[in-house]
């Protein structure tokens, strides 16, 4: 059964990973996109965004490897390559959680996230494999060198507790700052 | 764990509806008696959009590093070489 799993519990694993798929599908969308008339660097915005789409999509599936992986993967870029150009815009926003707007509580995140990357990055990193890669409880215990599913879980705790606490009080401080 | 820590536990059970309807109706009940709950639950959920967002950022850099390998190191120059072609021709 773990045949069909791709393996990513670590950056490296993704690394691995991303060369792979930009080695069996980029030169198909490379080529759609050129036929289009389409740039490189437009051929190159369309497949990471359609990587990150891709690996969203697997990440919430548990990771388990489609039949048509790869087919699937060059019908996104096609599908953003197309919607693009409907909209006649040079940057499509994936679905979702992008913090690229420009009011003032998109402001105020971008500040915060930022303030949190450098002060608390163990506690992201920590909070990303859990919240967005969704790895399961044993590897990442593995992988952050906890002793087990329950000091892992603990440590998630405390951590998602010190980014509540940091996000409230940034956001009270930006909003005084704003008004 | 302590107290602060099972409150957060169960915040998250809320937030991704892990519970099952009883202990959901009951931590419902404590929110709306508990101002000071109904805040937490608010600001983490914001603290989960926020490592969201993290994660999408920090996997396009991973993805954009990827790339800079691909098109700058020696051992990938065919591939290399294969995709600007493509781009040249016209």
């Amino acid at each position: 059964m773990n045949e069909n799993k791709i393996i990513v519990k670590t950056a490296r694993d993704r690394e691995k990973l991303f060369i792979a798929l930009y080695k069996s599908v980029f030169p198909a969308v490379a080529k759609y996109v050129s036929k289009m008339d389409g740039t490189f660097d437009e051929a190159k915005d369309i497949f990471q965004d359609a990587l990150v789409a891709w690996y969203e999509k697997a990440a919430s599936d548990g990771f388990v490897l489609r039949s048509d992986e790869k087919a699937y993967l060059f019908g996104i870029s096609k599908n953003l390559w197309l919607k693009k150009h409907k909209h006649n815009t040079r940057h499509i926003p994936l679905d979702g959680f992008d913090a690229e707007s420009g009011d003032a509580a998109a402001f105020s995140d971008s500040k915060i996230l930022s303030f949190l990357q450098t002060a608390g990055k163990k506690c992201m990193d920590l909070l990303r494999s859990f919240y967005y890669d969704q790895l399961p409880l044993n590897d990442i215990a593995e992988t952050f060198g906890f002793s087990g599913i329950r000091s892992a879980t603990v440590q998630k705790y405390k951590c998602l507790e010190k980014v509540r606490e940091t996000v409230k009080e940034k956001s009270m401080t930006y909003e005084d700052f704003l008004d | 764990m302590r107290t602060s820590l099972i409150e957060t536990e169960q915040i998250e059970a809320h937030l991704l509806q892990l519970s099952d309807t009883g202990d959901a109706l009951v931590f419902e009940a404590r929110m709306l008696l508990d101002p000071e709950l109904m805040d937490n639950v608010l600001w983490q959920q914001k603290a989960c959009q926020m490592v969201r967002v993290y994660g999408r950022d920090q996997l396009k850099q991973e993805i954009e590093s990827v790339h800079q390998q691909l098109f700058k190191d020696e051992q990938h120059q065919s591939f290399r070489q294969k995709i600007m072609r493509l781009f040249t021709k016209k």
